[in-house]
């Protein structure tokens, strides 16, 4: 049974309106009417969503989208869902872009935001334990996190020729040490 | 045209190398300062409370702020949809070939690598900012303070820029001379 490009659009467009902040929050919101209501999935596949939608590139919430979309209707049901994620985020950024700039003028819009840089690195810290659990499990990963960070602070290369570089390194090892261990 | 073509490419590459959600591609973005210098330092941090606070995906939302700085409108809308392609076109090749991620020796082996590097460079993104930030007595004593309640307190954001505006307000009326 394929499921209606309109119907998959406005249903993720509603989970977009109540999503607030990132990564894991979309599940309760996902299984409320994704599930729940709409009946269109099971928790089986969310969660096999979930766990494949972390362990590939790419915005965790687009991805968990995409898959369900295209279970749903295909690639066109992918797209369906991709779209839906997405307009809440353009249109209420774009509106409070807009008048930022004119708030910024404002004294004490500006103490607020001295206060947010600060409230952002914590945030950062936070999320940096947290990719840390799921990232740092060994030696191994252990050098690749501190070559990064050498890499990075030392030469400032760009997040891109860091990742080429650790892929290299990181793959040279890996391949070596499968071939020494099927010896 | 130029900016469009350049908005396209950094954001898409955005989305292929960034792992780990939204703010995986908080490196990538300062990347863009250096870069480009579509937005500032300040603005960037301004963009990621911001985004945080604001509903929808937080990495999406980063992206359409950030894609907004350049352009504008068409800015925003090019970069949040150049950001999620690489989504679309992944999710669309698993599930048709129905890979198995977990048993395939050099996805699996690609990911171990990717994951810590993108813990790292979020690392140095922290330690960037705190070089940007942590400039005076106050904003080392509302770091210290935030860091302290980070392991009394829930994780919600809010609770952060609560406190972090606040503080921002008081500082700014009680000590008119610190230039907050």
């Amino acid at each position: 049974m394929k499921i209606s490009l309109k119907d998959i659009y406005i249903e993720f467009l509603q989970i977009g309106i109540q999503l607030l902040g990132g990564g894991y929050v979309i599940i309760p919101l996902m299984k409320r009417n994704i599930i729940d209501k709409r009946k269109w999935i099971t928790d089986r596949d969310l969660s096999e969503y979930y766990a494949l939608s972390q362990s590939i590139p790419g915005i965790i919430a687009a991805n968990i989208s995409a898959f369900t979309g295209y279970k749903l209707n295909g690639a066109k049901g992918a797209a369906a869902a991709i779209l839906g994620i997405i307009t809440t985020p353009i249109i209420s950024i774009i509106g409070i872009a807009i008048i930022l700039n004119k708030l910024l003028q404002i004294s004490f819009i500006q103490s607020i935001f001295w206060g947010a840089s600060i409230s952002v690195i914590i945030l950062i810290y936070l999320s940096i334990k947290e990719i840390w659990r799921n990232s740092i499990s060994d030696i191994f990963s252990f050098l690749i996190y501190v070559i990064t960070i050498i890499l990075s602070l030392s030469f400032s290369l760009s997040p891109a020729k860091i990742i080429f570089i650790t892929l290299f390194i990181g793959m040279f090892y890996k391949i070596i040490k499968k071939q020494r261990e099927n010896l | 045209m130029k900016i469009y073509i350049l908005l396209f490419i950094e954001f898409f590459k955005i989305g292929i190398l960034s792992l780990g959600g939204g703010y995986a591609t908080i490196p990538f973005l300062y990347q863009l300062i250096n870069d480009y210098g579509w937005y500032t330092t300040q603005q960037l941090s301004d963009m990621i409370a911001i985004s945080i606070l604001t509903p929808g995906p937080v990495g999406i939302n980063m992206a359409t702020f950030a894609g907004y700085k350049t352009i504008g409108v068409s800015g925003a809308i090019l970069a949040s949809i150049s950001l999620v392609i690489p989504s679309y076109i992944i999710v669309i090749v698993i599930s048709k070939i129905m890979i198995k991620l977990k048993d395939n020796f050099y996805i699996k082996a690609i990911l171990d690598i990717l994951k810590p590097t993108g813990c790292g460079l979020l690392t140095v993104v922290g330690i960037k900012f705190c070089k940007d930030y942590i400039t005076d007595i106050y904003s080392l004593l509302l770091l210290t303070t935030l860091f302290i309640i980070s392991y009394k307190f829930k994780k919600n954001p809010l609770y952060y820029f609560l406190i972090g505006g606040v503080s921002g307000i008081l500082i700014h009326l009680f000590f008119p001379n610190s230039g907050i």
